[in-house]
């Protein structure tokens, strides 16, 4: 039986963000930006879906008079990672061995 | 890279790894602050016995020049922690580990001045400690040459329960060398290579 992929993590740059995020504590929206290679407006629009979702944090605040987006994986968008991974594992080895 | 970009099973296993990946590598550090607390180590603890070896105490206080060094560890992870636009997992473990090991020496020295005297030498407790927060952190960023430099620091330790305090200074010095400055020099030559590659 294969489980359902979430469809708010099966997105490409989506993904990517999470993926990243996952690996450290907390990001700024540079290093997002740097990273995947993706425009900012593009970012900006992913980035707030995973926060409307819960999958993220999303702190704005200033850095030496600039502003400052740090992103944080939270705890709901950890167990939605594992459980997105799990279900990948799944559709590559649907018998489970 | 395009946000709804249909992707296959396998794809986003790569992706995901390759993110990982990324994020993970993004890692530095200069090197800087390893090689200077591992200079003045060295250069304290063969000062300390060039002056026991002549007899001649010209310079009595050569170890407050660690409180200097302390300085310059803070003033190197602050500006490194700025020159980045992220924050590792493992940065909060060797946050703690340095910062117990910072109170742990100063508490220590502290103690020797208070309780110490000549005869019995308490350079053994320096160097079991030198090798605490230099294992830990060579083994959470999975460098080799830190691990190797904590473990000798801990067999210098066990020798210098055999030896007087003039030769604890030599082997004090070499705790300084292989836990710190070696290990800082390959840290730095590696960051500088890296920053030549990206330019």
């Amino acid at each position: 039986m294969f489980k359902e992929l979430d469809p708010i993590l099966h997105s490409q740059l989506r993904l990517a963000v999470m993926s990243l995020l996952i690996s450290v504590k907390e990001a700024e929206f540079t290093f997002l930006k740097e990273k995947t290679n993706a425009t900012a407006g593009n970012l900006s629009v992913q980035v707030n879906k995973l926060k409307e979702a819960g999958y993220i944090e999303v702190i704005k605040q200033f850095k030496e008079n600039y502003p400052q987006t740090i992103c944080k994986i939270t705890p709901k968008g950890i167990d939605s990672f594992e459980a997105y991974v799990l279900a990948l594992q799944s559709y590559m080895n649907p018998n489970g061995q | 890279m395009n946000e709804e970009e249909n992707l296959s099973e396998m794809e986003s296993l790569r992706l995901i790894n390759e993110m990982i990946s990324k994020a993970k590598s993004s890692f530095v550090t200069t090197g800087a602050a390893s090689m200077v607390w591992g200079a003045l180590i060295v250069f304290c603890s063969l000062l300390t016995w060039l002056q026991i070896y002549l007899n001649y105490f010209f310079f009595v206080d050569v170890w407050s020049l660690t409180l200097v060094a302390v300085f310059f560890q803070v003033y190197f992870s602050i500006r490194e922690r700025k020159l980045r636009n992220f924050l590792a997992h493992d940065e909060t473990i060797t946050t703690y580990v340095w910062s117990a090991f910072g109170i742990c020496i100063f508490l220590l020295s502290f103690y020797n001045s208070k309780f110490g005297n000549n005869d019995q030498s308490i350079s053994s407790l320096f160097m079991l400690l030198y090798g605490i927060p230099t294992f830990i952190t060579g083994g959470v960023y999975k460098n080799k040459p830190m691990i190797a430099g904590g473990i000798l620091c801990w067999g210098l330790c066990i020798i210098s329960m055999f030896t007087e305090n003039t030769t604890d200074m030599l082997l004090m010095a070499a705790s300084g060398l292989f836990a710190w400055l070696i290990p800082g020099i390959i840290l730095w030559s590696s960051y500088q290579k890296k920053r030549a590659a990206n330019v």
